[in-house]
C-alpha cells in the first residue's frame, strides 16, 4: 500500500546495508522519497550525498512527514543530525555503549517528537521498513495527534484546481462561530466530505484554542459543523488544496518495494 | 629647612638620580599589548573580566597586573616585606580586587604607580584597602535596581504582548495559522515599532514555544542555487540560534 501526500515534506533515515559499513545511519530531507533513495544509491554524480555515496545500498528505514513546510524540515533534520549541539535537545544524552545506532537516532527522534518547536506540528512517523522497526520508550510516546504508521508513502505533484474551485463558490458564506462573512482568503472548511462546516480562520482557531489558551496554533479539534475530532494541520492541507492524502490508495500492491526497484 | 615645592623637586629628581629605576617589578609585566585577542580574553577571564575591545583588554590586564604584583624599590629589597604582602608575588593568585568591580574600576586606574614614592609597601597598602574596589561591589553594577523576580515578571509581560500583538494582526496570525514561516527579521522590526522590546533569543524561544516555523533569510534576498542550498544552517541547533542567517528561502533540491 502506497500513500500518496501532496507538498511533501519529509525528514528520512537512511541504513546502510553494505557490509563493510553496516548499520550506518544517514539522515536527511527530501520532497520526494522515492527519488531521493535511488540518488543516494547511485552515487554521487547522480545526486546522492558524500557520505552516502560508494557505501550503499542504503534503505529508507524511517521517515518523518507532514511538516508544513521545507524551513520546518530542514531544521528537524538539521536537529536530529546533530542532537547534543541542539539547543533543544540538550536533555537528550549521548549514544550508550550498548546502544545501535538505529537505536540511538530513534531515542533521538522519539524526544524531538516531544519538544517543542516540534511538539505541536502536524507530523507522521512512518516505518518505511517494518523490520527496523523500533517501539517508542515508554516514557518518550510522542504526543497523541503524531500517529504511528507503516508502509510506503509517495510524493504527489499538486493539482492546481484550487482557483476553479474559488470561482465556483463565489456565492457569500457564513462563518458559522461568528456569523460574519467569509472571504476565500481567511476561509476554513471541513475535510469530511458530508460536512458543511465553514468558518474563519481565526474563529476557529480560538474556539479550539479555549482549552489551551497559551498556544497560538492549535493541535487539534472538535469540527464545530460535523463534531468530528479534526486535526488543525488536516485542516490546513484542506484549505491549501492539498488532501488526497487521506484517500490511501488502496492499491494493496503485493508487488516489491519501490525501494527495491531503485535500488543499483 | 622649608618644604617648599622646589625643594620636593629636588629632593625627588635627587631620588631618582640615586637609583636609576625607582619601582622594579618583582615579576616583569607581560607584552600585553603585543598579545593576540584569544590570548588577552583568555588571561581576563581568569579574573572573571568578560572580553572587551583589545585597547581595553590590555589596559585592563595592566591594571590588574599592578594591582596584583608588588612593586619594590631596589633598596627595599633588603628589607623584609611585611608578610600580608607575599601573596601578591604570586602571579596566579586570586586578584585582590573583586573581578567585577575592576570592569568597573577603570578611574583608578591612573592613580597608581606613576608618582610612587619609594615607599611602595604603603602603596601597595593604599591599593589593597582601597574601600571602593573592595566592597561597593553590589551597588552599580546591578543596572537599573531590577530584581530578578522582577525581571522575570517584566520579561512574561512581554511574551504576553508579542502574543497579543500576533493575534491582533489577522494577516499575521493567518499566516501563522497556515504554518507560514515568518521572517525574523520583520517580525522584529514591527515588534520595535509597536513597542515590544525583546531579545532576539528570547523571541526565538517565545517562537519555538508555540511551534512557530520561522526563517532567518532576509526578505527579498535571492535564493541561492539550488545546490548550495542543501548545506545545511538552520537556526534550531547551535545556541546562537538565528544568528547565521543562512537559512534558505526557496526549496531545495531535497
Amino acid at each position: 500500500m502506497v500513500v500518496e501526500v501532496e507538498s511533501f515534506f519529509g525528514v528520512y533515515m537512511l541504513y546502510c546495508t553494505n557490509p563493510k559499513f553496516k548499520g550506518r545511519i544517514y539522515i536527511g530531507f527530501t520532497v520526494n522519497p522515492e527519488r531521493r533513495i535511488g540518488q543516494h544509491n547511485a552515487g554521487r554524480h547522480k545526486g546522492g550525498a558524500k557520505r552516502t555515496s560508494g557505501r550503499g545500498p542504503w534503505e529508507m528505514v524511517l521517515i518523518i512527514h507532514g511538516f508544513p513546510s521545507d524551513i520546518a524540515a530542514l531544521r528537524f533534520e538539521w536537529a536530529w543530525q546533530h542532537p547534543h549541539i541542539s539547543r533543544r535537545l540538550s536533555h537528550v544524552a549521548r549514544r550508550t555503549r550498548k546502544e545501535s545506532s538505529l537505536q540511538f537516532h530513534w531515542r533521538v527522534v522519539s524526544n524531538m517528537l516531544r519538544v517543542a518547536p516540534w511538539s505541536r506540528l502536524p507530523l507522521t512517523v512512518r516505518w518505511l521498513r517494518q523490520e527496523y522497526r523500533l517501539d517508542f520508550e515508554p516514557g518518550l510516546q510522542p504526543p497523541l495527534h503524531i500517529p504511528l504508521t507503516f508502509g510506503c508513502v509517495r510524493a504527489k505533484k499538486k493539482q492546481q484546481q484550487l482557483e476553479d474551485k474559488e470561482q465556483e463558490e463565489s456565492w457569500v458564506e457564513q462563518c458559522l462561530l461568528c456569523r460574519e462573512m467569509v472571504k476565500a482568503a481567511d476561509r476554513l472548511s471541513c475535510f469530511h466530505p458530508s460536512c458543511m462546516m465553514v468558518c474563519h480562520l481565526i474563529c476557529l482557531a480560538k474556539h479550539f484554542l479555549k482549552s489551551e489558551p497559551t498556544h497560538l496554533i492549535p493541535v487539534e479539534g472538535d469540527c464545530p459543523g460535523c463534531r468530528r475530532s479534526v486535526l488543525w494541520g488536516n485542516l490546513i492541507r484542506h484549505r491549501n488544496g492539498c488532501y488526497g492524502d487521506l484517500e490511501e490508495i488502496t492499491s494493496y500492491s503485493s508487488q516489491s518495494h519501490w525501494a527495491d526497484e531503485l535500488q543499483i | 629647612m622649608h618644604l617648599e615645592y622646589k625643594s620636593i623637586l629636588e629632593l625627588l629628581v635627587a631620588r631618582k638620580k640615586k637609583n636609576q629605576v625607582p619601582l622594579v617589578p618583582i615579576t616583569p609585566m607581560p607584552g600585553f599589548s603585543d598579545m593576540d585577542t584569544p590570548d588577552l580574553k583568555k588571561r581576563l577571564d581568569r579574573f572573571g573580566v568578560r572580553p572587551l575591545p583589545k585597547k581595553q583588554m590590555v589596559l585592563k590586564l595592566k591594571e590588574i597586573h599592578q594591582y596584583t604584583h608588588q612593586l619594590m624599590t631596589s633598596e627595599s629589597e633588603e628589607e623584609t616585606s611585611p608578610p600580608a604582602l607575599l601573596s601578591f608575588k604570586q602571579p596566579t593568585a586570586p586578584p585582590p580586587v573583586s573581578p567585577r568591580k575592576l570592569q568597573f574600576g577603570s578611574e583608578d586606574h591612573d592613580v597608581l604607580p606613576a608618582s610612587q614614592d619609594s615607599n611602595t609597601s604603603s602603596t601597595c597598602n593604599l591599593s589593597r584597602s582601597n574601600p571602593e574596589l573592595c566592597d561597593s561591589d553590589d551597588d552599580g553594577s546591578d543596572g537599573e535596581g531590577i530584581t530578578a523576580s522582577q525581571a522575570a515578571m517584566l520579561e512574561k509581560d512581554k511574551l504576553l504582548a508579542v502574543r497579543s500583538f500576533i493575534q491582533s494582526d489577522p494577516v499575521l496570525y493567518g499566516r501563522v495559522l497556515q504554518y507560514q514561516p515568518l521572517s525574523l527579521s520583520e517580525l522584529k522590526a514591527r515588534l520595535r515599532t509597536a513597542g515590544i522590546r525583546l531579545g532576539t533569543a528570547k523571541l526565538l524561544d517565545f517562537l519555538d514555544s508555540q511551534c512557530i516555523t520561522f526563517t532567518t533569510a532576509k526578505p527579498g534576498h535571492p535564493a541561492r542555487s539550488r545546490r548550495k542550498a542543501r548545506t545545511r544552517a538552520p537556526a534550531a541547533g547551535p545556541g546562537r540560534a538565528g544568528g547565521r542567517g543562512k537559512k534558505r528561502m526557496a526549496k531545495p533540491a531535497d
